[in-house]
C-alpha cells in the first residue's frame, strides 16, 4: 500500500472563470475515481496529471519525487493518458499498436510484443483479425478499445483514463473493466479515473477511492 | 550580346494602354479592380524606376561595405513578408524567418557569385545584388508556405500530437510528420518548376537575356545555375524555418502551448 500519484492543492483556472482545486492520492493497487458534473474540470485534472496542461499552483508526486525533478516524457511514460476519444493514426491496428514502439524512449525500455497484443485484443473481446484492419475504418467502440489495449501494451504505472466505456456496449464495457482488473491486481499498479457512470465502478472486485471534484469547485 | 532593342518612353506609355483597357473589362463586369490596378500599375513604375536609378548607382560604386548592408536590408524586407500572412502562429516568427532566410542566402548566393559565376572583384554588385534578390524573392515563398503549413497541420492534427506525446514521444518525435509535410509545401514549387522549366515557361530571367542580345544557349546555361542555386536555398531555408518554429510550439514541460490547443 504505497501511494503511487499524490497531488496537493492542484489549482487551474479554466474555461469561463471556471476553476478546480484538487487535492488526492492514488494508493497501489486502487483506482481514484474522480466524480463530477459535466464541466467540472474533471477531463483538465487528468491533462494537468499527464502534464499536457499546467496547473496555476500546486504541486504532484510520484512515488513521493516532485513531478518538476522528472523530464515530462519520462512521465508520460509512467503516468499514461488516455483521451475520451480515442486517437487513432493511419495505417493498420497492428501498425497503430506497433507506433509507440517506434519512439526512442520507449525502445530503451520494451519492445512490442505481439502475442501479448492478440491476447489483450481479444480479452477486450476483438478478434486477432482485426490486427490487419485499416484502423481508420474502426468502429468508435472498436477504436477506443485497440487505444485501451495499446495504453496497456506501454506498462505505464499509472493510467489516467477519461471515460473509457464512453463509446462502448454494456458487453464490451464490462469486458474492458475486467481487463483493468486484471491489469491492477496485486501490480503495484494504479488508476485514475473519469467515469460517466459511477454504478460501473462500484460493482468492481477492488478498492475504489473517490474524489468529489463538484464539492472542490464549490470550495474554490 | 549588345543586340538588345531599347524602349522608348513612348513605347513604354503604350504598355498602359493595356492595363487601361484591363480597367475597362473590370468597371464593366463590375469587379472593383480598376483602383488596385491603377495604383499598382503606379506603384510598380515609380519602384522600378527608382531601384533602376538606386542599381545604377550602387553599380558605380561597387563596394563591398555597401553591398552587404543592402543585401541585409533586403533579407529584413523578406523575412517580414515571409511572415505577415501566415496565420496561427503563436508567436512572432519574424527573427527565425530573418535567421532563415538570410543563411540560406548567404550561403548559396556566395557559392554562387563568388566560386561559379567569379566575376572582377568577386562581390561585383552587379552579379551579388540580381543573384541575391532572386534567391530571396524564392526563399520568402517557401519560407511562408513552409511556415503557413506546419501551423495549419499541428492546428488540425493536436489530438495527434498530444497523444504521441503521452506515448513518451519528445516535440520532434511528435511533429516530425507534419514538419516533413511543411518542408515539401515550401519546396514543391520549386521542384515543379525545375520540371517544368523550358517545356511550359522560359523563365524571366532567360527572356531577360535572350530580349537583350545573349545566345540563348549562354541564357540557358546561367538559368541553369539560378534555379539549381533557388532549389538549393529553398531547401536550405525551409528545414531551416521549421526547426527554429517547432520548439516554440511547446512549453517547457513538452507540452503544446495554449493557444495551438484552442480551436
Amino acid at each position: 500500500m504505497t501511494s503511487l500519484l499524490e497531488f496537493q492543492q492542484l489549482s487551474r483556472q479554466f474555461e469561463q472563470g471556471k476553476s478546480i482545486r484538487a487535492s488526492g492520492q492514488l494508493i497501489s493497487d486502487t483506482m481514484l475515481a474522480i466524480r463530477g458534473v459535466s464541466g467540472s474540470g474533471k477531463s483538465t485534472l487528468l491533462k494537468i496529471l499527464a502534464r499536457l496542461l499546467r496547473p496555476d499552483g500546486g504541486e504532484v508526486f510520484f512515488k513521493g519525487r516532485n513531478w518538476v525533478d522528472i523530464p515530462p516524457q519520462e512521465w508520460r511514460t509512467r503516468v499514461h493518458y488516455v483521451a475520451q476519444k480515442p486517437i487513432i493514426f493511419e495505417g493498420s491496428v497492428a501498425a497503430n499498436l506497433q507506433l509507440p514502439f517506434t519512439l526512442k524512449i520507449i525502445q530503451q525500455e520494451h519492445s512490442f510484443r505481439m502475442e501479448e497484443a492478440s491476447r489483450l485484443l481479444e480479452t477486450v473481446l476483438l478478434p486477432r483479425s482485426i490486427l490487419t484492419q485499416p484502423a481508420q475504418t474502426l468502429s468508435g467502440g472498436e477504436a477506443a478499445r485497440v487505444a485501451m489495449v495499446r495504453a496497456l501494451l506501454l506498462e505505464p504505472q499509472v493510467l489516467l483514463l477519461d471515460e473509457p466505456t464512453a463509446y462502448l456496449d454494456s458487453d464490451s464495457s464490462r469486458a474492458v473493466m475486467g481487463l483493468l482488473t486484471e491489469w491492477l491486481e496485486g501490480s503495484s499498479r494504479g488508476i485514475v479515473i473519469v467515469s460517466h457512470n459511477p454504478d460501473d465502478l462500484k460493482e468492481l472486485p477492488l478498492p475504489v477511492h473517490w474524489l468529489d471534484l463538484e464539492s472542490e469547485l464549490r470550495k474554490s | 550580346m549588345n543586340g538588345y532593342i531599347p524602349i522608348s518612353n513612348f513605347q513604354l506609355a503604350l504598355s498602359v494602354i493595356l492595363v487601361l483597357l484591363t480597367g475597362l473589362i473590370s468597371v464593366f463586369l463590375r469587379l472593383g479592380l480598376l483602383k488596385p490596378l491603377l495604383w499598382g500599375t503606379i506603384r510598380a513604375f515609380v519602384q522600378l524606376t527608382l531601384i533602376g536609378y538606386v542599381l545604377t548607382y550602387i553599380f558605380q560604386i561597387n563596394r563591398l561595405g555597401l553591398i552587404i548592408p543592402i543585401i541585409l536590408l533586403m533579407c529584413f524586407i523578406a523575412s517580414r513578408e515571409a511572415t505577415r500572412r501566415v496565420s496561427r502562429v503563436p508567436y512572432n516568427p519574424a527573427w527565425s524567418a530573418f535567421f532563415s532566410i538570410t543563411a540560406s542566402t548567404f550561403v548559396v548566393g556566395s557559392i554562387v557569385v563568388v566560386v561559379i559565376i567569379a566575376p572582377d572583384p568577386w562581390y561585383s554588385a552587379r552579379v551579388a545584388i540580381p543573384i541575391f534578390g532572386m534567391i530571396l524573392g524564392n526563399s520568402m515563398n517557401a519560407i511562408a508556405l513552409s511556415l503557413d503549413r506546419m501551423y495549419s497541420e499541428i492546428h488540425a492534427h493536436v489530438d495527434e500530437v498530444e497523444q504521441l506525446l503521452c506515448f513518451g514521444a519528445s516535440p520532434w518525435e511528435a511533429v516530425v510528420r507534419y514538419v516533413q509535410k511543411a518542408v515539401s509545401a515550401g519546396m514543391m514549387p520549386t521542384i515543379n518548376s525545375l520540371m517544368v522549366v523550358g517545356l511550359v515557361s522560359l523563365p524571366g530571367m532567360m527572356t531577360g537575356q535572350i530580349l537583350a542580345g545573349m545566345s540563348p544557349q549562354l541564357a540557358v546555361r546561367y538559368q541553369f545555375v539560378v534555379m539549381i542555386m533557388v532549389a538549393a536555398s529553398v531547401a536550405m531555408g525551409c528545414v531551416l524555418i521549421v526547426i527554429l518554429s517547432y520548439k516554440q510550439m511547446f512549453t517547457s514541460d513538452q507540452a503544446l502551448v495554449e493557444s495551438l490547443r484552442k480551436n
